[in-house]
């Protein structure tokens, strides 16, 4: 497999005012296949959001690697974009005028964008939400506008940071389905962060466990399961086996010591 | 009919308090009680003499006069209000070292230095519209200071992270977050700017409606004293209404807040 995403130890240390500097991330290496859907899961505070944030370019690494198709990274770039766990959107746009922000600061011209747009607020299911505002969606409906936005500006890569954790359980549902439809229709290499694992056998190629802080790529899991994928497939023995599989390398991790 | 009552309910409602109140004082100083003119006015009385006041053109002149400082004082409120909130919010050591003074001055009864701000900047126009600007200065400094530490790191980070530069983040990401801000301080600062106004002119001028409140007031013109009072609420209350409608208009986004 030729690498599409790279990063070669990465290392990041906080300094936070008046505290102890923490590692974050040590030595971190994950390598993943264009068009490929790989999760990352780990326990809470191991820095699985954190590297997402490192690799979309907002904060610089203070050592190491990281290459998309081969270019380097340092600093936000079109080859990638990212959707937020609490979705990001501005709440004086519309769902049209959030959905082209990317469009809008590439410097597209306003007739160009519309159709660009539109054609993303209909793939993820919002026609007819167009002039409406985000404090009138549902949780869903504002992470599908996360989603176009994303989209919309054609990135080679997808980084999602827990993106359905605010929602509610069948929300949740729903949304994963829409995802996996969306990612075989736009074909994107999806980076996917979560803490729930079957999220992440359900949606996944592979799966990247992370250890407890610093964080490292512990191990990868493949998930052979077939494409497209359904709700029904969660209910086999293949789907359970692949879920105590991932469970098992993940619980060690979340031994906390003393208080918890 | 009844669409028509349903749609405009909430100004029929107030209005028929309003309207109730006045009809309510006439009936009271023409039946229970017998009317001293010089104590007491009452709304018939109030409105003749009013309409007097426009019919001969002093009102206008004395509105344009009480105009003036208003106009200097309130804007210079507004230019350095938002400039000192800004700093306040961006540098946190502006906001650490100017927070206490500040909120001081905005918290204690500033009108009590307005015989002050007389002598230094004498009658005119520049002593009042200083006056002004101190009492609504505060409001804007306050509000805008709120609005930009309360701007979300997240929708700074989304910019960026979509290929925003710094200007991108200043126009699409604080300014939008900081007016609603700045708005809601203007209606306070329209009070307080109305006060300034009149104790201004009550204790040095000689022409404007607080002028002309004060004069009446010692002429025993209690009339054409309240008919000055009626203006300023009608001012005070065309302004707050005004910038309300504003509001709406220009931030429909925010009625779901």
């Amino acid at each position: 497999m030729v690498a599409y995403i790279e990063a070669k130890n990465v290392n990041l240390i906080f300094t936070p005012p008046n505290r102890m500097p923490v590692t974050a991330l040590k030595d971190f290496n994950i390598s993943v296949g264009e068009g490929e859907f790989v999760s990352i899961v780990g326990p809470s505070g191991c820095g699985k959001s954190t590297f997402l944030n490192v690799l979309l370019g907002l904060i610089p690494p203070h050592s190491g690697e990281m290459a998309i198709n081969g270019k380097r990274v340092s600093g936000p770039g079109q080859d990638r974009a990212m959707v937020f766990q609490e979705f990001g959107l501005l709440p004086w746009r519309t769902v049209l005028n959030n959905v082209e922000l990317g469009l809008e600061l590439k410097g597209v011209a306003t007739s160009e964008r519309r159709p660009v747009s539109q054609k993303f607020i209909e793939m993820v299911g919002l026609a007819g939400f167009e002039g409406h505002y985000p404090h009138e969606l549902s949780g869903g409906m504002k992470q599908r506008v996360g989603l176009a936005r994303a989209l919309a500006t054609d990135p080679d890569v997808l980084l999602m940071d827990e993106p359905f954790a605010a929602l509610d359980a069948q929300t949740r549902d729903i949304m994963q389905a829409e995802l996996l439809r969306i990612w075989q229709e736009a074909k994107k290499t999806v980076l996917f962060v979560t803490h729930q694992i079957e999220e992440a056998v359900y949606l996944s190629d592979r799966v990247i466990v992370m250890t407890k802080r610093p964080g490292r790529a512990k191990k990868i899991i493949d998930i052979p399961l077939p494409r497209p994928r359904d709700y029904e497939m969660r209910v086999t023995q293949e789907f359970n086996d692949l879920k105590l599989q991932l469970w098992n390398e993940l619980k060690d991790e979340l031994t906390v010591h003393g208080n918890g | 009919m009844n669409d028509f009552v349903y749609k405009w309910r909430n100004p029929i409602f107030g209005s028929v308090s309003v309207v109730l109140f006045f009809l309510g004082w006439e009936a009271l100083l023409t039946w229970a009680i017998p009317l001293n003119p010089f104590i007491m006015s009452k709304p018939s009385l109030i409105f003749e003499g009013l309409w007097l006041e426009m019919q001969s053109g002093q009102l206008w002149s004395d509105l344009l006069i009480s105009g003036q400082p208003f106009i200097f004082g309130f804007g210079a409120a507004i230019v350095v209000g938002i400039f000192v909130g800004t700093m306040m919010g961006w540098r946190a050591r502006v906001g650490y070292a100017l927070d206490p003074l500040l909120t001081a001055l905005y918290a204690s009864p500033l009108v009590a230095i307005a015989p002050l701000v007389i002598i230094f900047f004498g009658v005119g126009v520049s002593g009042k519209a200083i006056l002004i600007f101190v009492l609504c200065v505060f409001p804007f400094v306050f509000n805008t200071y709120a609005g930009v530490k309360s701007v979300d790191r997240l929708l700074v980070n989304v910019v960026r992270s979509l290929g925003g530069n710094e200007r991108d983040i200043y126009l699409k990401v604080i300014v939008p977050s900081v007016l609603p801000f700045i708005i809601a301080g203007a209606r306070y600062a329209i009070g307080r700017a109305l006060v300034g106004i009149l104790v201004g002119e009550f204790f040095a001028a000689t022409a404007g409606i607080g002028y002309r409140i004060a004069w009446f007031s010692d002429m025993f013109e209690l009339s054409r004293m309240f008919g000055y009072i009626l203006v300023m609420m009608v001012v005070a209350v065309l302004f707050t209404e005004g910038i309300r409608w504003a509001e709406r208009a220009a931030f429909p986004w925010r009625v779901g807040m």
